[in-house]
């Protein structure tokens, strides 16, 4: 009880930090099957979004929301010329960037590192204020309109804690989505473009598994088969806080120039 | 199997129980047009199909602020910026702006009023605000904005108590002398003068340090909002300052100089903030925000242009110096509100969103598709 009271600002020790764990999401193997959205789904216990036919090819969740934590994008390219027609697939899903633009701008401190090196949401904490929404460069954050909250892909934190691989991964059935640990995950994701490329698929590149100048790398990381933008993601996104001191530091300028100015007109008599 | 009436929305919004996701979620499947994928599909523009891009879907989330933040940074600039004019006057004036001071006190009290108001309700759980003041991380401008704002209430309350103990009876006689004996007027003026610069200073980096194309795109709109602040304040206690009883002919042709001048910094803030957005600010210079920039263009220009009186002939110029603060009060304020809600307009612009990321030397990004 004393203690209690000795130490009621006193925060509980962190959990130890644990390997870097990840998803690697190889779009070559999915099939567009959407376990992934009905695991995570089921698993978070997320409600549905309504039912609306898109006219998107398959793609009827449109996009990741606060209860949609896996979409899988559906591209139909149809190239009659070059007698490439392709059906690309992407399982999307928040990036979890190693420095994330989300992490950086939450006021509350809601948003943290977990002890697997993942972007979490920490729901009792959140206070609804939108900071995130806007500072996410990948659209990924979004805010429940009823209960008021900043909701995102936990990367199954609670079954990580148990030892157990996220819902989507163990759903899918092609191991386009890999579990595991971020380093292991980036040596194997290099292998297969290698191996993709000796097999006759030039096109496949890797998609944030390295830092990209002021832009960390991302913990969940993509090989992708055409540019970026066709999956709907930002080519090179930029880091929000990258000119954040220019930027207060020309405000201070303006506000201390005329501050200094104000002084002068004041302490000067009339003419 | 029995089916049983899901219960009305009203009911769930009365229950006391916070509600899980689910129960919230099953509202909006009574109400189709309240859930995000329609929102977003409406945003979507239709007939993109074919081009760059995924169906014309927006690749960022639409900002969720708008009027209460659009009149909060205006308020929030009122108040900061009178506050900076009063202390300042009270303190460089040698004692003849005590009335300029006064009034910018008041000016800048009453603004600061609907504040806390107008912040807590924007939130998505007002009755957590004060974990904003949980932390302390200014890395984050709404973090550090939260605690400037919660530090610069503290020597404004304290002057407003003592011009209230000086000038009513509103307090019991001992609690007033108490108030007009130990609050140091000039040191708490001077307290607040570093709030009050990080107030007019914070909401511009604000916005900035988001991925909105029309307020990431630039370093100047920090600059942008402070000096438009200083305006506002400015032109809020020369108001002030005209209405009052006796006029003081003095200080309003200072505050005059400190307006156009605030003004002049606004405007070249403006025109760079524009210019260095490019592209990305489309949605300020074309539809229905560009009456508001035409607005607050019009109050810098009329600060700059309209010939000012020397304060001897001033008696008859009165009208012309109010109706320039009012203008310059209405610009402040379409200013703000132009720009917030730009941000909803450049987040659903997909194309936007496109150019804002393009590789560049700072971010060079991953893109190796040989199309």
């Amino acid at each position: 009880m004393i203690d209690e009271l000795v130490n009621v600002f006193s925060r509980p020790q962190p959990p130890a930090q644990k390997q870097e764990m990840g998803f690697f999401t190889d779009t070559t193997l999915c099939i567009g099957c959407k376990a992934c959205e009905v695991a995570c789904k089921q698993w978070n216990q997320l409600p549905a979004d309504g039912f609306h036919w898109t006219g998107y090819s398959f793609d009827n969740t449109v996009t990741l929301s606060d209860t949609t934590w896996r979409h899988v994008a559906f591209v139909e390219q149809l190239d009659g010329e070059a007698g490439r027609n392709r059906w690309l697939m992407m399982s999307d899903v928040c990036k979890h960037c190693a420095a994330a633009p989300c992490q950086e701008a939450c006021p509350t401190g809601s948003l943290i590192y977990n002890e697997f090196g993942d972007v979490y949401v920490q729901q009792d904490i959140c206070n609804g204020c939108g900071y995130c929404v806007a500072a996410c460069p990948f659209g990924g954050m979004a805010r429940n309109p009823g209960e008021g909250r900043a909701h995102k892909c936990t990367l199954c934190y609670d079954r990580q804690k148990d030892g157990m691989e996220p819902a989507c991964a163990k759903a899918c059935p092609t191991d386009s989505i890999l579990f595991g640990p971020v380093e292991q995950l980036r040596e194997h994701a290099r292998e297969r473009v290698e191996r993709l490329h000796e097999r006759g698929q030039p096109d496949a590149y890797l998609y944030g598994a390295e830092p990209a100048g002021e832009y960390s790398a991302l913990n969940a990381f993509f090989l992708l088969m055409d540019k970026p933008a066709v999956y709907n993601l930002p080519e090179a996104p930029r880091r929000p806080a990258a000119h954040m001191k220019t930027n207060y530091l020309f405000s201070f300028a303006a506000a201390l120039g005329l501050a200094a100015a104000s002084a002068f007109f004041f302490a000067k008599g009339e003419k | 199997m029995k089916l049983t009436k899901p219960p009305s929305p009203e009911r769930i919004e009365e229950t006391q129980q916070p509600l899980s996701l689910f129960q919230i979620r099953d509202k909006n499947e009574w109400l189709p047009e309240a859930t995000p994928t329609s929102d977003i599909l409406k945003a979507a523009a239709r007939g993109s199909v074919g081009e760059e891009g995924y169906y014309g879907v927006p690749m960022l989330k639409r900002p969720l602020w708008h009027w209460h933040i659009a009149l909060y940074f205006f308020f929030e600039g009122v108040s900061a910026g009178a506050f900076l004019l009063a202390s300042l006057a009270d303190l460089f004036g040698g004692g003849q702006l005590r009335k300029l001071s006064r009034a910018g006190y008041t000016v800048s009290f009453l603004s600061i009023l609907p504040c806390p108001p107008l912040l807590i309700a924007d939130l998505g759980v007002p009755s957590k605000f004060h974990h904003m003041l949980r932390i302390f991380k200014p890395s984050s401008p709404m973090n550090l904005g939260a605690w400037s704002l919660a530090a610069y209430s503290i020597p404004l309350q304290m002057i407003t108590l003592q011009h209230l103990a000086a000038d009513t009876e509103i307090f019991p006689k001992a609690i007033q002398r108490l108030l007009l004996r130990l609050v140091p007027e000039r040191l708490a003026g001077i307290l607040g003068i570093p709030c009050a610069l990080l107030m007019v200073s914070y909401p511009g980096v604000l916005l900035s340090t988001t991925s909105t194309p029309v307020w990431s795109r630039t370093r100047l709109l920090g600059a942008l909002f402070s000096s438009s602040s200083m305006a506002t304040g400015a032109a809020a206690t020369s108001l002030a300052l005209a209405l009052a009883e006796s006029v003081d002919h003095r200080a309003i042709s200072k505050m005059e100089k400190i307006e156009r001048l605030a003004s002049l910094c606004e405007g070249v803030a403006l025109a760079g903030y524009l210019i260095t957005t490019g592209k990305a600010a489309r949605p300020l210079l074309k539809g229905r925000y560009v009456w508001h920039i035409f607005l607050a263009g019009s109050a810098v220009a009329a600060q700059l242009l309209l010939p000012a009186k020397p304060a001897r002939k001033r008696k008859r110029g009165l009208m012309s110096s109010l109706l320039r603060s009012a203008l310059t009060l209405a610009g402040g304020l379409a200013l703000k509100w132009a720009i917030v809600y730009a941000g909803r307009k450049s987040a659903e612009d997909p194309q936007a969103a496109r150019d804002a990321s393009r590789p560049s030397k700072a971010a060079p990004g991953w893109n190796k598709a040989r199309r």
